[in-house]
């Protein structure tokens, strides 16, 4: 009779008998049966969100007296010199530009792995 | 960079990103499909139809992992509901099975071709003690975990594993050249 082994080395030899399962089409196999990933149709999102928007419009409209705060502020701006118009614009584009850069990360895996990197 | 487990799956929940699933189906199928193996006693066919039937039912319910165990952890919990459902779907009560299996496959009778064969031993022992031995000694799930995988009491794991591995080892040691 052969002498009992150990647990660590019965361990160890369970581990390495245990043969690696090549995967031969499995995963596609599996890929191809996923169901589709639910999701909410399209031109609901829009409809809510122009409706929302249309809304929000109205109200602002009704509650600034016919909108007469634009017209004002319409004046005020003409009476500003060029380059401070120039300098709130450019302001402008770059608060814009900075939300777009923010949402294009969130929304895209590979750049916010990237952006996830440590040095 | 190599994602983690958990990376994918957040890409999974947040962007329905199917080719995250596929690198978590890729990188977790040969331990999946070896676990179902030995709970089949190696009949492949029916082993790889669970296993798929595992990753499918895992997509489904990927919003229900909560990252509170190991991703594998919880794969393994999945595929060993599906062997128990199988199991009963196919009116076959695995404890009476194991009994008149063990019955025909009486380990001094066996083929000495298959001697000194590790994972032939394993096929031997009971369903019980040969998943806890898969999933604890081969796979190398803690006690604890091997309890949540196949709900059952911690000490109730830790005996079956002890067991198995006595029993493994009698017949190994049995097996050997006298």
């Amino acid at each position: 009779m052969n002498a009992m082994i150990d647990d660590e080395t019965l361990d160890r030899q369970l581990r390495e008998a245990a043969p690696y399962v090549d995967d031969e089409g499995f995963t596609a196999r599996v890929m191809a049966k996923l169901p589709a990933a639910p999701r909410e149709p399209q031109w609901l999102r829009a409809v809510i969100l122009v409706g929302l928007a249309l809304l929000g419009s109205g109200v602002a409209y009704l509650l600034s007296g016919g909108g007469r705060f634009v017209r004002e502020g319409v004046i005020q701006l003409a009476g500003f010199p060029i380059w401070l118009l120039l300098v709130f614009a450019f302001g402008c584009g770059l608060v814009v530009g900075a939300f777009a850069v923010i949402v294009a990360i969130r929304k895209t895996p590979e750049v916010r792995d990237v952006a996830r990197l440590r040095f | 960079m190599e994602l983690t487990d958990a990376d994918l799956v957040a890409r999974v929940l947040v962007d329905d990103d199917q080719h995250a699933f596929g690198e978590l189906v890729r990188r977790h199928q040969s331990a999946v499909r070896g676990l179902l193996r030995q709970l089949t006693r190696t009949d492949i066919a029916l082993a790889d139809d669970l296993a798929q039937e595992t990753f499918i039912r895992a997509y489904k319910n990927i919003r229900s992992f909560r990252g509170e165990a190991r991703f594998s952890t919880w794969l393994y919990r999945i595929a060993y509901n599906c062997f128990r459902e199988d199991a009963r779907r196919r009116k076959e009560v695995v404890g009476v099975d194991e009994e008149q299996w063990q019955a025909e496959h009486d380990p001094q009778t066996v083929d000495p071709g298959l001697r000194h064969d590790l994972m032939h031993a394993l096929s031997l022992l009971p369903l019980h003690e040969r998943t806890a031995i898969v999933l604890c000694c081969q796979n190398g799930l803690s006690h604890d975990e091997a309890s949540r995988v196949l709900d059952i009491p911690l000490g109730t794991v830790k005996t079956n594993v002890l067991r198995g591995r006595e029993k493994l080892k009698r017949t190994l040691a049995a097996w050997g050249p006298n």
